[in-house]
């Protein structure tokens, strides 16, 4: 009893951990259905029809596999769901495509050029599919003993013993394998497989011998043979690494002990010629497949001409990946240059992409957004209030309004009431300042404050 | 694999040998790319130890494989990292050659001496049994193999004490024959005696 209440503590605790909120977490998808027709509202995603459609289809060749190093440009004003298509695009894809995410600025970097960081981008977004030896512990769970420390903190101590058919081996426990037996509640009788490199614990079903305890069997409990044999089997799994995984672990200054610390530095060509010829090999002997995945950077006019240019050539290596790019610039400097170009990217780049533009959001999308943002920060709203908030949001921008959810929520919540209605709105619209007005009001007050310049020049962003 | 193959990569191995520590110690990089070790007792002549250099599938290192001889001493691999371990006191295994035989001592069984069997297997392997349930392996017989021999049951014979299950597999006239002219190989190789030796890995 007593560990199945710390069982369900442990569960609590573990959730919460993973479940923060971030910007696009209430994205499960691209919301098409079977014929790549978006559904208005569906996964999340909300409106943006062509645009999703487009990255349906874009969706579709990826998954194909066949075709390699196209590039896909998500153009449109700020706020109208490119990352939103993007996230989107990797969820549907699922975990065993890579799918790599990064922002034009992450390139510049004092440890280490940019090309070189654009390489490992690339190399991270292509998959090797290998076959590969592991050792498994399979068997029945005889005893499972942990001892807690009389004080209460501090490392657990466990064992758990399991037998098969033929023979019986007491194991130690480290905390983390604990902790997962006791999220799976593993009791003595289940059947169990446990990787030994991954740790992953697998329940198979309760062992027959154990087919008459009634007290602690459910309808839908899988009764299975006692394992035969050895404990510890060899067993083929199979699983994706990215081919920079493989450069760095076969880069011998660092070994593979760099892929923990996340400190790889360079990789010399030598090595990823070395390994392009091995992956090549493996794949004429049918020992490995190349799963091709997506490489997503995000604000790319902020590459500068040498990236662009880099590109332009690596786009054409069979082995490149799909680059799908987003950008909220119209004609601006490309960087770098003193040219001006139509989203800051070079034409020749462009002339290679194909481009999915995305539309400002009407009224109607904008309060569906809302509405199931305030689902995910955990909120409930009047409906007036959420007309009120779709109002903002037309006038100011979508970002604002959903920053405006969980402060209402807060101010909601302090005069203890459990939904947020029109006045909490209103006054967090007066509390915080939107961009528009926050420059009114610096246009008004503009010297009042230090170091105020010209009041006609515009900013320059790029 | 017949016992001419083996030779034959013995023969065509990149071989590096030195005498250190009264042991005559030799490097093997055969022609696949495998590199081996072996030690032999200056005196006697046998084997000692014989280890594997193991590469993972992506080609990183992943340590020695004994294969004759004690095993390397492990540093305690953190138990926080792995997650899971056998505990000190489970059965393991350790082999040894001696001039006439194959032997393999598992320490830490306990059990009295009638509850084991060991049987030559049809797969090539030696399986110990227990009757109490208690203990179970397939050993391999990488010596066998190589010269594509079996085992056989009338060559195995074990005896039990301090708590260690000894196994002797008699060798056979063919693999005795094979391990004479892997030697005679390696008595005309040149020896360093002391220093620094370099032994080619690729």
């Amino acid at each position: 009893m007593a560990s199945a209440a710390a069982a369900k503590v442990q569960e609590v605790r573990e959730i919460t951990r993973i479940e923060r909120i971030g910007a696009h977490s209430h994205i499960r998808g691209l919301g098409l259905d079977d014929s790549l027709e978006p559904r208005n509202v569906s996964q999340g995603m909300v409106g943006q029809l062509m645009a999703r459609r487009a990255t349906g289809v874009v969706l579709e060749m990826i998954k194909d596999g066949k075709i390699a190093g196209r590039a896909v440009l998500l153009a449109g004003q700020p706020g109208t769901g490119k990352t939103a298509i993007a996230m989107g695009l990797a969820q549907a894809l699922g975990l065993d495509t890579p799918f790599t995410s990064m922002a034009g600025s992450e390139i510049y970097s004092l440890e280490m050029s940019k090309t070189e960081a654009l390489t490992q981008a690339i190399r991270k977004s292509i998959g090797v599919r290998i076959k590969e030896e592991t050792e498994i512990i399979e068997g029945e769970v005889v005893e499972i003993q942990v001892d807690r420390p009389a004080t209460g903190v501090g490392a657990k101590v466990g064992k758990l013993t399991l037998k098969t058919t033929e023979m019986e081996t007491i194991y130690d426990l480290g905390n983390k394998m604990i902790d997962s037996l006791m999220k799976e509640k593993v009791q003595a009788g289940d059947v169990i497989t446990i990787d030994k490199a991954t740790g992953k614990i697998n329940r198979l079903g309760r062992s027959f011998t154990r087919a008459r305890d009634y007290d602690a069997t459910g309808s839908q409990t899988r009764f299975v043979q006692c394992p035969e044999g050895e404990l510890q089997k060899r067993k083929e799994v199979v699983h994706t690494v990215t081919l920079h995984e493989v450069d760095v672990i076969n880069s011998r200054t660092h070994g593979f002990l760099a892929l923990f610390s996340g400190d790889t530095g360079e990789i010399k060509s030598e090595v990823r010629d070395q390994i392009n010829a091995k992956v090549a090999e493996w794949r004429e002997e049918g020992k490995a497949e190349i799963v091709p995945g997506v490489l997503f950077i995000d604000e790319v006019h902020m590459l500068d001409i040498e990236c662009f240019s880099f590109l332009n050539r690596a786009l054409e290596n069979e082995m490149a990946p799909v680059v799908i790019m987003a950008t909220n610039r119209g004609i601006t400097r490309i960087r770098g240059t003193n040219y001006k170009s139509p989203h800051g990217i070079p034409i020749d780049l462009l002339d290679r992409m194909i481009i999915v533009p995305t539309t400002p959001y009407q009224e109607k999308e904008l309060k569906e957004i809302l509405k199931i943002r305030c689902e995910e920060e955990d909120c409930e709203m009047a409906d007036d209030a959420l007309t009120v908030l779709t109002r903002i949001a037309l006038e100011t921008s979508l970002r604002y309004a959903i920053q405006l959810i969980t402060t209402a929520s807060l101010v909601s919540r302090k005069r203890k009431s459990t939904e947020v209605n029109i006045e909490d709105v209103k006054r967090v619209y007066s509390l915080f300042l939107d961009e528009n007005r926050s420059s009114q009001f610096l246009k008004e007050y503009q010297e009042d404050f230090m170091f105020n310049e010209l009041p006609e020049q515009a900013m320059d962003v790029s | 694999m017949g016992s001419e193959a083996w030779l034959r990569l013995i023969q065509g191995a990149k071989k590096t040998a030195i005498i250190q520590d009264g042991k005559r110690k030799v490097h093997f990089l055969l022609e696949d790319g495998r590199e081996m070790v072996e030690e032999y007792h200056l005196d006697t002549n046998v084997l000692v130890k014989r280890a594997w250099k193991e590469k993972g599938k992506l080609g990183q290192d992943v340590g020695w494989l004994v294969e004759i001889g004690d095993p390397e001493p492990k540093q305690q691999d953190n138990l926080e990292i792995t997650g899971i371990r056998e505990s000190s006191n489970a059965p393991f295994v350790t082999r040894r050659l001696t001039k006439t035989s194959l032997e393999w001592r598992i320490r830490n069984l306990p059990y009295p001496k009638d509850v084991y069997v060991v049987t030559a297997d049809n797969d090539g392997t030696i399986t110990v049994r227990t009757t109490n349930k208690k203990y179970f392996k397939k050993l391999d017989v990488p010596d066998l193999e190589r010269i594509g021999l079996k085992p056989e049951q009338e060559r195995i014979s074990f005896t039990h004490q301090f708590n260690t299950l000894i196994i002797t597999y008699k060798k056979p006239p063919l693999l005795l024959d094979l391990e004479k002219k892997v030697l005679n190989e390696l008595m005309q190789l040149k020896s360093k005696k002391e220093g620094d030796v370099q032994c080619p890995t690729s």
